[in-house]
């Protein structure tokens, strides 16, 4: 978790890869694109700048998904997860 | 006649048959729908044994749950359909989606959409280390399974069975003042969404 106030037209990403979990140092505008997104995270994966993710080199996110969810009971700000596709059951 | 509500899990695999396993003291009626069989490497990653092996799964899980505990499943060994699919969730007091196919879970949302009736969709991803746990309101659903390794190795059991018993708690808590709680989660944790 860090530090940065979160604008109402900003959103907090979470991402999970290879079972590793953590959430972007900095906030991003809740309505970038999915492909802002995936690329902007694969940088801080690449960087080692997400907390509690450990990547050797550059990731592909192409077949993940983005889901976005807006602030409410559950939650004071916009979130966005980058996560894997979840098919099974 | 059981005036306890039913529960109508569609897809006793992975999650579904441990959900029915670890929901087995709740004051409900399970009706579990399946039209696949028990395959031997099932048996690894499913709360379906040697002995189910060849047999439906609906069919297999029902003998084994009362041979094991005395409880009694309502069975369905039928794919659901467009034509089966009022008739079956029409009754339920809650609709839980643990099926394989983007198709199958359209058809449960859409139907449970129509027929007004609360719906948790419960989803694996296939390398076993991410799930999700949602109401139908929130969840998105994935295609993309086709072809893929499913999490049938065993490797994954330990992650299949702490999915399962959130959700059964998720039911649950469903049950008991109507809160519906989502989750994402992973093998370090999980977030509320």
């Amino acid at each position: 978790m860090n530090n940065y106030r979160i604008l109402p037209h900003e959103a907090r990403v979470n991402v999970t890869w290879r079972g590793q979990n953590g959430d972007l140092l900095e906030p991003v505008p809740y309505d970038a694109s999915d492909r802002e997104i995936k690329e902007w995270v694969a940088e801080a994966l690449a960087g080692d700048s997400v907390a509690g993710i450990r990547t050797r080199g550059r990731v592909d996110l192409q077949n993940f998904v983005v889901d976005r969810f807006p602030a409410g009971v559950n939650a004071p700000h916009n979130r966005i997860f980058l996560r894997p596709k979840t098919p099974f059951g | 006649m059981n005036s306890n509500p039913q529960i109508v899990i569609v897809g006793v695999g992975a999650l579904g048959s441990h959900v029915v396993l670890f929901g087995r003291n709740l004051p409900v009626r399970f009706t579990v729908v399946d039209f696949d069989r028990v395959e031997r490497k099932n048996t690894l990653s499913q709360f379906h044994s040697r002995m189910g092996v060849g047999r439906n799964k609906a069919q297999a899980l029902g003998q084994a749950m009362q041979g094991l505990f005395g409880a009694r499943l309502d069975v369905c060994p039928h794919r659901l359909t467009e034509d089966n699919v009022g008739e079956l969730l029409r009754e339920a007091a809650l609709v839980v989606d643990c099926v394989d196919n983007a198709p199958t879970r359209q058809l449960i949302q859409t139907s449970a959409e129509q027929l007004a009736l609360p719906c948790v969709h419960g989803a694996l991803a296939p390398d076993g280390a991410y799930a999700r746990i949602m109401w139908r309101e929130e969840f998105a659903i994935d295609g993309g399974g086709e072809g893929q390794a499913t999490c049938e190795d065993g490797e994954h059991l330990p992650f299949i069975a702490t999915v399962a018993a959130r959700m059964t708690g998720v039911i649950q808590r469903f049950l008991k003042d109507g809160t519906r709680l989502s989750y994402h989660i992973h093998p370090g944790g999980l977030m509320a969404v």
